[in-house]
């Protein structure tokens, strides 16, 4: 008999989970804690969809806020429904505008195979040759004026309608509205140009063509059933683009969110989306309290401290947890106390220098800020323990890894100038031959010749050390069609792979290795122009090395768990924010109370709380949620740092 | 789905062709000259045979612009499709499920469309030719990503299974049950109740043993065969029997044919007994069947089948060719047909048919559209125009195509020329237009169209046979010009010159019309009377300048055709051909008395003087200079 993993697994399920995963075909949200179980229950949920109807065409969409998540979901997918996943397209809302963008960007004067303009660097650099192109003598200030674009672009604000959106609110003259309205539409202007999107161009653009009825029903005929992981973090261009998808009739929607972890109000996030999904669309409710993945203190420290928010679903149940027999007398939750932040990232690394290797790895440490992070790696170096920074790359950090991209990129778009410049100075940096841009093309332009074909010349007949000959070589064997593709990239990584000491490259080769791979499970091989695309969409950080310490800031801690987990830095005006212990109204404590509550909701087995009384010279109090989460009073003692065993944290 | 286009370029005498093709398209040309080609491209480009190892190509079939050219340096084979919903809504939600990745949208009418290229051409790495293809965006851009996918290009041929009943199709192969691609398939799927199918095993059984009981010596036969399995020993012992009727029901329904009768006395006899036509005629009506049966089984919902049919009027009786138009039109999916039928070819509306006919340039074909478009960008001020103009123009904007439905007059020709002022490819753009403004002045409306059916239905089939065309005015004309010429050694059946009486058969003017529209070369003789002078002027009014009037039509410079043969004489020759046709007095008659007895019997006479001039009792070179001269020049036309 043929095994049957989504049977089994649904089996596994609880019954408030089987339910969601069996709702009817109306409009659901899912209110979901840490812990319990939403991933499974959407991969479930889809599957299901599938196996029920293995004779229809239709589709499922889901959409999901990182490339990681959605990779991860495709493959579980799969696995539940092996045959049946290719009925199921699931992306990021930026992944799958993509998507619409390719196939109907025409409409908009967009070719299929542009480029994703993804890092500052060169968004900037678009925004500056825009200006040299469209005025005389562009100032200073107008090249500063890539945030405003950016903000206009993520409420949906077209070039169009720039100065009209800043004449109806105060706060703009109109003279610096036309300067901006005329800096954005340069800028557009040169990105078509360039045969590129930026991030936000991704929404937008999509948000205009599902503006044409024939658009929009298009895509509900294609995907009978909608699906959002994580959707307290879609922000108001996310929210609109999908209401206009929907149209007034669609309402296959299946809705998974937690408000409690709305940590992205300062990317248009917000807490009252969960609400409009659920008026809008007029979604029932279901919800999820159990907790799995938290021992029961935690699980009750997390609802001690969550209940002082008062924006919250009006009948949010607290979390529930699942007694663990084994834990009996286990400490959960322990408290450090440390006399200054240099105590506190030293004390810290100590205590995990000392663990039992197999603890150590994988153990987190989460702060609020990048800054404490940092202090924390520098520590754990002196201890020699591996540690890496979690975080979102746009793009790769070593000069080698650009210079090889923008190689690509040149053979996709041999025209692609400003991509030139990239390779040029990415070139200069590893390899220390310097070329003259404007140079080049000249010479490129007289000899008839592609920019990349003059520069492999200019270079061949510059070049002086064996790795750089090699490396141009087998290059110019890509470009003219003599290697393929995937053997000469093998080659290139090779040669660079020589160079031990240098970290940045070993992160990134890290990185290109794990990309290549996924991009390669995701969406098969593909052309080269689709896999810049799909590059330049995903994160390029390294995979973590085994054995490593992992760090993140809590924004960065989204869908992570591990057995050890360590918040540091649980002072006022750090967590929470100066920011938000100085605000005028309640809204950015409460982000501040939701971001302590998702980090110490990562912890699967033991949580280490830790402050200092000074940060950076500054004294400092211990954070309130502390107290709060019911840990700052007399049951939670911070004793555990004077235990006698580590003497040496008392100064 | 249905196919709205296709563009060919560089196969076999192809260099580059496109074709609209509507719901029952009808090609004709003469042999060779490329029609089976573009059935081919369609059925290539659709078909699983392409696109894997062993493809529908072969070299031979990469067009070459000379002898010695080689095909691997030339440009390869395209063939680009298009298939657009007729109307928004009209494909069902599936087809957007299925499709959903290659699907083109227009935005503001809401229709979908598909377009596929597929090419064939030299690659340098693999050293040898190969197949490619890609889905298309409305500026014709290939699409990348999840629309590159090979499923999707499964999934387009799905919806249009593509059927070729070519010119030697078999009745033997056609209605086999194991070889054909639809009568075997109809039989196996045919499902019997299990009570009829157990009651018909009871008759068989029971009609095996009566017959086998009729003649004794059956029985002494089985026993005698049975030692085989004896020999053959195994432990337990096996049978075997003579089975008269067939073992099972299946092996009944194998053995299912057709039988007819044509009388109702006559016997009974299958059809590969019966003659050629019928047999041909079946296979075209088994398509149907299967169709009407089967199809939606087998393929999808909103799935058309385009049914490849070459000369459907094989081995047929004129009357009944004449009625198979009307049965191929209404057979259900899209229907292209190719044909040497005069007979056939009455009955297909003008704007079904397309001629094709071989050129200098390779392949061309030839339409009578119902508009014609151009490629120019969005300028200022082009929406005003369009909108001006009513319902004569459309634009769409994102495939930057000015669309004209009729002929573009000068006044909005004009207008659209002044919007170029300003554009850097001024030069190029005002080309443009003057090329759609040239090729829509061969539009023919649909008043022409329909006056042409109804007048000229008797003409319609030989002139798209026809590589020139002579227009004159009447039958006489029609008769003596036909002998003439064959007495010039230049017969005009013989040279695929039709002669048109323009008088039977609608008006002149249209008929030249036409003649410019499908690029048939043509010349016209008329009388040098007012009726004739007024055929030149009918002429005249579709838009022929003078030079092209002094070029292509001549007059009788005596007057009508009668007085110009009593002008040239000879005499004689004509007095006694009145005299055998019973005219009194006829050895007198000279000038206009001989030209008012002529018209007094103009058919009578024509013919008779036409037979005369075949077996040289009248001299050609003394016929009229008009129709001398028109058929030398004749010879020489392109």
């Amino acid at each position: 008999m043929r095994a049957d993993p989504l049977a089994s697994t649904m089996r596994e399920l609880s019954a408030i989970q089987q339910r969601a995963v069996e709702w009817h075909d109306g409009p659901l949200l899912v209110l979901a804690g840490p812990g319990s179980g939403k991933t499974r229950v959407l991969t479930c949920r889809i599957a299901r969809i599938l196996d029920q109807s293995p004779a229809e065409r239709f589709r499922v969409l889901a959409l999901t806020f990182t490339t990681k998540a959605a990779h991860e979901m495709t493959t579980r997918v799969a696995a539940l429904t092996p045959g049946l996943e290719e009925r199921a397209d699931i992306h990021t809302f930026h992944g799958f505008c993509a998507g619409v963008l390719r196939q109907h960007g025409v409409h908009l004067g967009i070719k299929p195979d542009f480029a994703i303009y993804s890092n500052a660097r060169d968004r900037r650099s678009v925004l500056q040759d825009a200006l040299a192109r469209g005025t005389p003598h562009p100032s200073r200030e107008d090249q500063r004026l890539l945030p405003r674009i950016d903000y206009l672009k993520a409420r949906l604000v077209g070039v169009d309608q720039a100065e009209e959106w800043y004449a109806s609110r105060k706060g703009t003259p109109a003279q610096e509205a036309a300067r901006i309205a005329r800096a954005y539409r340069l800028y557009e202007d040169e990105l078509r140009r360039s045969n590129a999107l930026d991030y936000n161009s991704l929404i937008l653009e999509a948000h205009k063509l599902m503006a044409f009825p024939a658009m929009a029903r298009h895509y509900r005929t294609m995907y009978r059933h909608w699906l959002f992981d994580e959707f307290q973090d879609t922000n108001g261009s996310q929210y609109k683009l999908l209401r206009r998808m929907a149209g007034s009739d669609f309402r296959h929607i299946f809705a998974v969110a937690d408000d409690d972890q709305t940590i992205y109000e300062w990317n248009g996030a917000s807490i009252r989306r969960i609400g409009d999904l659920v008026r809008d669309f007029g979604c029932e409710v279901v919800q999820l309290p159990t907790n799995y993945r938290c021992p029961p203190p935690i699980v009750e420290a997390g609802n001690r401290l969550v209940v002082y928010n008062a924006q919250r679903h009006a009948r949010r149940r607290p979390a529930e947890a699942v007694p663990r027999p084994s834990s009996e007398g286990e400490r959960h939750i322990q408290c450090r106390v440390f006399e200054t932040d240099h105590d506190e990232a030293t004390g810290i690394a100590t205590e995990i220098a000392g663990l039992d290797p197999t603890e150590r790895a994988g153990t987190l440490v989460l702060a609020r800020t990048r800054t404490l992070l940092e202090s924390m790696q520098e520590a754990l170096k002196e201890q020699r323990v591996p540690a890496t920074i979690l975080a979102r790359r746009d793009d790769f950090v070593s000069p080698q890894m650009r210079w090889l991209v923008a190689c690509l990129r040149q053979l996709s778009r041999p025209l692609d100038r400003r991509n030139m410049a990239v390779l040029v100075d990415a070139f200069q940096r590893f390899a220390q031959v310097s070329l003259d841009l404007d140079d080049l093309l000249v010479r490129s332009a007289a000899e008839g010749v592609t920019p990349l074909a003059a520069w492999i010349r200019m270079v061949q007949s510059a070049g002086r050390q064996t790795l750089v000959e090699e490396l141009v070589d087998k290059v110019s064997k890509i470009a003219s069609g003599e290697s393929r593709m995937e053997t000469a990239l093998g080659e290139i990584l090779e040669l660079f792979g020589n160079d031990e000491a240098d970290e940045n490259l070993k992160d990134d080769l890290s990185a290109w290795r794990r990309l290549s791979a996924e991009i390669r499970g995701d969406i098969g091989a593909v052309e080269l122009g689709r896999f810049l695309q799909e590059l330049d969409l995903r994160s390029k950080e390294p995979h973590p090395a085994p054995g490593a310490v992992s760090l993140a800031t809590i924004h960065g801690a989204k869908g992570l768990e591990s057995d050890r987990v360590h918040v540091i830095g649980l002072v006022e005006e750090i967590l929470p924010s100066w920011h938000a212990v100085n605000a005028e109204h309640g809204g950015p404590l409460e982000e501040e109370r939701r971001s302590c509550f998702v980090a110490v909701t990562r912890t699967k087995r033991r949580l280490v709380l830790s402050w200092a009384r000074r940060y950076a010279g500054w004294p400092k109090g211990p954070s309130r949620f502390l107290t709060e989460m019911g840990l700052g009073g007399d049951d939670f003692p911070p004793v555990a740092v004077a235990d006698n065993s580590l003497p040496r944290f008392h100064r | 789905m249905r196919i709205t286009r296709i563009e060919i370029r560089n196969f076999r005498s192809i260099r580059h062709v496109t074709v609209d093709l509507g719901d029952a398209t009808v090609f004709v040309g003469p042999n060779n000259a490329g029609k089976t080609a573009i059935l081919d491209a369609l059925r290539i480009a659709l078909t699983r045979r392409w696109g894997q190892r062993g493809t529908g190509f072969d070299e031979y079939d990469v067009h070459l612009a000379d002898d010695t050219a080689d095909p691997r340096t030339s440009d390869g084979v395209s063939i680009e499709l298009r298939s657009d919903e007729p109307e928004p809504g009209d494909w069902p939600d599936t087809v957007t499920e299925d499709l959903g990745d290659i699907i083109q949208i227009d935005l503001f009418s809401g229709r979908r469309w598909v377009a596929l290229k597929a090419q064939w051409s030299w690659n340098e790495d693999a050293d040898a030719f190969e197949p490619t293809w890609e889905f298309l965006d409305a500026k014709r851009d290939p699409l990348v990503g999840r629309s590159a996918r090979r499923v999707n290009l499964d999934r387009f041929w799905r919806y249009l299974p593509v059927f070729y009943l070519d010119a030697l199709r078999d009745v033997r192969d056609e209605f086999s049950s194991r070889s054909s691609k639809f009568w075997g398939r109809l039989l196996r799927a045919l499902e019997i109740p299990a009570d009829v199918e157990a009651e018909a095993m009871r008759v068989l059984d029971e009609l095996d043993k009566r017959l086998l009981k009729a003649d004794p010596r059956l029985d002494a036969m089985a026993n005698t065969l049975l030692g085989a399995t004896r020999i053959a020993a195994r432990d337990r012992e096996g049978g075997l029997a003579l089975r008269m009727a067939p073992l099972k029901t299946r092996d009944l329904l194998g053995r299912a044919e057709i039988i007819l009768r044509n009388e109702p006395d006559s016997p009974w006899l299958p059809l590969r007994r019966q003659g050629q036509g019928i047999q041909s005629l079946s296979v075209i009506f088994l398509f149907q069947v299967f169709v009407e049966h089967l199809l939606a089984e087998l393929y999808e919902e909103g799935s058309q089948p385009l049914l490849a049919l070459e000369e459907p009027e094989t081995h047929l009786h004129p009357q009944a060719v004449r009625t198979l138009w009307h049965h191929i039109h209404r057979l259900p999916g899209q229907k292209i047909v190719t044909t040497h039928s005069p007979y056939f070819v009455q009955h297909v509306p003008f704007r079904d048919l397309r001629l094709v006919r071989l050129t200098p340039d390779g392949t061309e074909v030839r339409s009578l559209p119902a508009s014609f478009s151009t490629s120019i960008p969005h300028l200022d001020g082009l929406d005003k125009v369009v909108a001006k103009s009513g319902d004569l123009m459309t634009y769409e904007a994102v495939s930057e195509t000015l669309t004209v439905h009729g002929a573009l007059d000068e006044t909005t020709y004009r207008a659209l020329l002044s919007l170029c002022g300003a554009h850097p490819n001024r030069t190029e753009l005002e080309g443009k237009l003057r090329d759609l403004r040239d090729s829509s002045s061969l539009y023919i409306t649909d008043d022409d169209l329909r006056a042409l059916e109804t007048q000229g239905q008797r003409m319609r089939g030989e002139i798209f046979f026809a590589e020139r065309w002579l227009l004159v005015e009447g039958q006489a004309d029609y008769l003596i010009v036909h002998a003439t010429a064959n007495a010039l050694g230049y017969d005009l059946d013989q040279h695929g010159v039709a002669v048109i009486d323009a008088q039977n058969n609608g008006n002149p003017g249209t008929f030249a019309a036409l003649a410019r529209a499908l690029d048939i070369p043509w010349l016209a003789v008329f009388d040098g009377d007012k009726g004739g002078k007024d055929m030149i002027k009918n002429i005249r009014n579709r838009e022929f300048d003078d030079n092209a009037i002094r070029d292509r039509c001549r007059t009788h410079s005596a007057g009508d055709l009668e007085a110009q043969l009593a002008a040239d004489g000879p005499e004689a020759e004509l007095q006694d051909m009145l005299a055998s046709m019973g005219v009194p007095n006829a050895q007198t008659l000279q000038g206009d008395g001989l030209a008012a007895k002529l018209r007094d019997s103009k058919t009578a006479y024509a013919s008779e003087l036409a037979a005369r001039i075949r077996d040289g009792r009248a001299t050609a070179q003394c016929m009229p200079a008009a129709f001398r001269e028109t058929i030398e020049k004749l010879a020489g036309l392109q």
